[in-house]
């Protein structure tokens, strides 16, 4: 907790803004979440004219409602059932449809309630709530959060022995070897992706590795549809000749080298197919079987979105 | 080797390299929910979101956490976040804008393969498209397009009330910027690919040939990026939208084609809802509540008190709910004639 103390005007301020006593939270009690809340934001301390402004951003009913089910309160808890609780099962729905992330939402529900004791305290998962979002998007957070570390425990990841302590590949090995060719563009693409801006690696990694959408992709950073589509094409573009350019000044490739090397991918595209060896995100665990395999909505969209002949 | 061969090549390699697992950052530096909350509504310092988007960039997990939330986020909602984000940390600095724009226009040509486009079939990445077709789509997704799910039938436009004053000014400035950086970044908007036999568009002649050939399709676009999300009638077809806070369109082919709707004395306009293909309410400032029967022509009905209105939910052309920023409700049955505040 921070050495010092909101002013007490400030804190009657958000109080009242917030409503908080629907809720019957005291000042004191809200002013103490108002505390966390900034201790969380800032590294340093901050004046008051960045704390008026952040205060102001804050969703602070929801805040208060946090509070409010945090220390127990009946009608808090009777209006946090009745407008969020939906939300976290549709959220547990969207991302599981067979229902098997309701075991999530149920978990993180008793954990919001404050089941876990610790130190024969009761501890609510609110208290991680600072307001900085609204509450019902704090607990699909939450829950993707949840979601994606169960499915990453349940993989048993393997690590892997690092390339370098694999066979050293001859920078000219390549030269009329096929197989030398497709680790050659992995090593190439990686290099060229690792350079660019990290806003394009994000785009193409959800878009390529993540299986989103144009739109999710957009949610997910705050653009517009067609902004997404053209600047994943922009980026696809310099990777590519990124790419074209480092067989060539690194490698001293010819242009027909060069070509073959493009030519390789696409003609052995089942050996490239790493993850299949590494497990990906999109893995996860068969609720049926108990065995880890592709995400089905990913699976359903490549099979049912690829024409005849694209890649996989 | 055609370059759509190359980019599909490309492609592959991308699919294997981002998924690879060994891209994971330690757990120590992953972004906890709240974290990732936080980033998604705009409420983090410009530093600290950066810092956030650098890591994401490169920790399969937290791209698969991203992934999952983006996933269960709810579409009528999304308008809330995407906005709010605008405030903090999301807008681009122009001279970034600028410096992307030079590198596309040093870039030799486009992609043989067309542009992204989200359909049922993701797989339109790798359909050739024509010239024309590519000019019209690459702006906006068609209706076809669209791989969302058609929005609810009563279509309610939400603008988060706590927001207040200062997220509208931000958000009147981050258009500004936005329709800046896709004038400036639209530079490829609409190009069609460049026919095989064609020279490599390296010069920068020939890409000034080019651009000048799209100016119609850049304005469009950065039009399009200035417009707040849509209001959708029951069925998809008929819809409206608020453009720069003052101007309404409407379309009556899911968003292929515009055309602007009579909305006078216009106020800033902030939400809206649709209850069938010819019935749309707007709110806005200072009491502003205005209604349409006809899909066209829009009448302002009277609202007892100047307040800013950030949302509304109809159901008919008769009743209405309407909220303003402050957290206070009215409703309507008798198309405005009274109103009644909600507890």
């Amino acid at each position: 907790m921070p050495s010092w103390r909101l002013p007490e005007s400030t804190v009657a301020r958000m109080h009242r803004k917030a409503r908080a006593d629907r809720w019957a939270v005291s000042v004191d009690d809200f002013a103490a979440v108002l505390e966390r809340s900034i201790a969380k934001a800032f590294t340093s301390e901050p004046d008051m004219r960045e704390i008026d402004r952040y205060l102001s951003s804050l969703h602070l009913e929801d805040l208060a409602l946090a509070c409010a089910c945090a220390s127990g309160h009946d009608g808090a808890w009777e209006h946090f059932v009745r407008e969020h609780r939906p939300v976290l099962y549709r959220a547990a729905d969207a991302i599981d449809s067979s229902g098997g992330s309701r075991e999530l939402a149920d978990s993180l529900y008793g954990e919001l309630f404050g089941l876990v004791e610790r130190d024969g305290v009761r501890r609510s998962l609110f208290a991680y709530f600072h307001g900085r979002s609204s509450l019902s998007t704090w607990l699909r957070a939450i829950l993707a959060q949840r979601h994606v570390d169960r499915v990453r425990h349940t993989r048993r990841f393997e690590a892997l022995p690092d390339e370098e302590d694999s066979m050293p590949v001859r920078s000219d090995a390549h030269r009329h070897q096929p197989s030398g060719y497709i680790e050659l563009m992995r090593r190439t693409v990686t290099v060229v992706v690792a350079a660019l801006a990290a806003r394009d690696r994000l785009r193409l990694a959800y878009y390529y590795a993540q299986d989103l959408t144009l739109a999710q992709i957009g949610r997910a950073l705050g653009e517009h549809e067609a902004t997404v589509s053209r600047n994943i094409a922009r980026a696809r573009r310099e990777v590519r000749t990124g790419v074209e350019v480092r067989l060539r000044d690194d490698e001293h490739m010819s242009a027909a080298e060069i070509e073959e090397c493009f030519a390789a991918v696409l003609e052995d595209v089942g050996s490239l197919d790493v993850s299949d060896l590494l497990g990906t995100p999109q893995d996860e665990l068969d609720p049926a079987t108990g065995e880890t395999g592709r995400r089905k909505g990913a699976a359903r969209k490549r099979s049912k979105d690829r024409p005849e002949g694209a890649s996989a | 080797m055609p370059d759509r061969d190359r980019d599909q090549s490309v492609e592959h390699v991308l699919r294997r390299v981002l998924s690879d697992s060994r891209s994971v950052l330690p757990p120590s530096a992953c972004i906890d929910g709240e974290i990732l909350a936080a980033w998604n509504s705009g409420s983090l310092p410009a530093e600290q979101a950066a810092a956030v988007e650098r890591h994401v960039a490169d920790c399969a997990r937290c791209q698969a956490m991203m992934a999952a939330f983006v996933q269960m986020e709810p579409v009528a909602q999304t308008s809330e976040s995407v906005w709010r984000r605008w405030r903090l940390g999301w807008l681009v600095p122009l001279a970034t804008a600028a410096t992307a724009a030079a590198l596309w226009i040093a870039l030799p040509g486009n992609s043989a393969l067309p542009t992204p486009v989200d359909t049922a079939s993701r797989s339109a990445v790798l359909e050739p498209q024509s010239p024309t077709a590519d000019a019209v789509q690459s702006p906006t997704p068609t209706a076809a397009a669209r791989s969302e799910a058609p929005p609810p039938a009563l279509a309610q436009e939400r603008f988060d009330a706590r927001a207040g004053n200062e997220a509208r000014k931000q958000l009147e400035e981050s258009l500004s910027r936005q329709r800046a950086e896709d004038q400036l970044a639209g530079a490829g908007v609409g190009a069609p690919p460049p026919p095989a036999a064609a020279a490599p568009a390296e010069s920068a002649e020939a890409d000034r040939r080019e651009l000048a050939a799209n100016a119609t399709a850049r304005t469009f676009a950065a039009r399009v990026s200035a417009v707040l999300p849509e209001i959708v009638a029951p069925g998809g077809a008929a819809r409206w939208r608020i453009v720069n806070g003052r101007q309404v369109e409407r379309s009556t082919s899911a968003g292929a084609e515009w055309m602007p709707v009579t909305i006078d004395p216009p106020d800033l306009l902030i939400a809206g809802a649709a209850t069938s293909p010819s019935v749309c309410w707007i709110v806005g400032r200072r009491g502003a509540v205005y209604l349409t029967t006809d899909g066209s022509r829009f009448v302002r009905l009277p609202f007892p008190e100047p307040a800013d209105l950030v949302s509304v939910a109809a159901s008919d052309d008769r009743t209405v709910t309407v909220s303003s920023l402050d957290g206070r409700s009215w409703q309507t049955a008798d198309q405005g004639r009274t109103w009644s505040v909600l507890p």
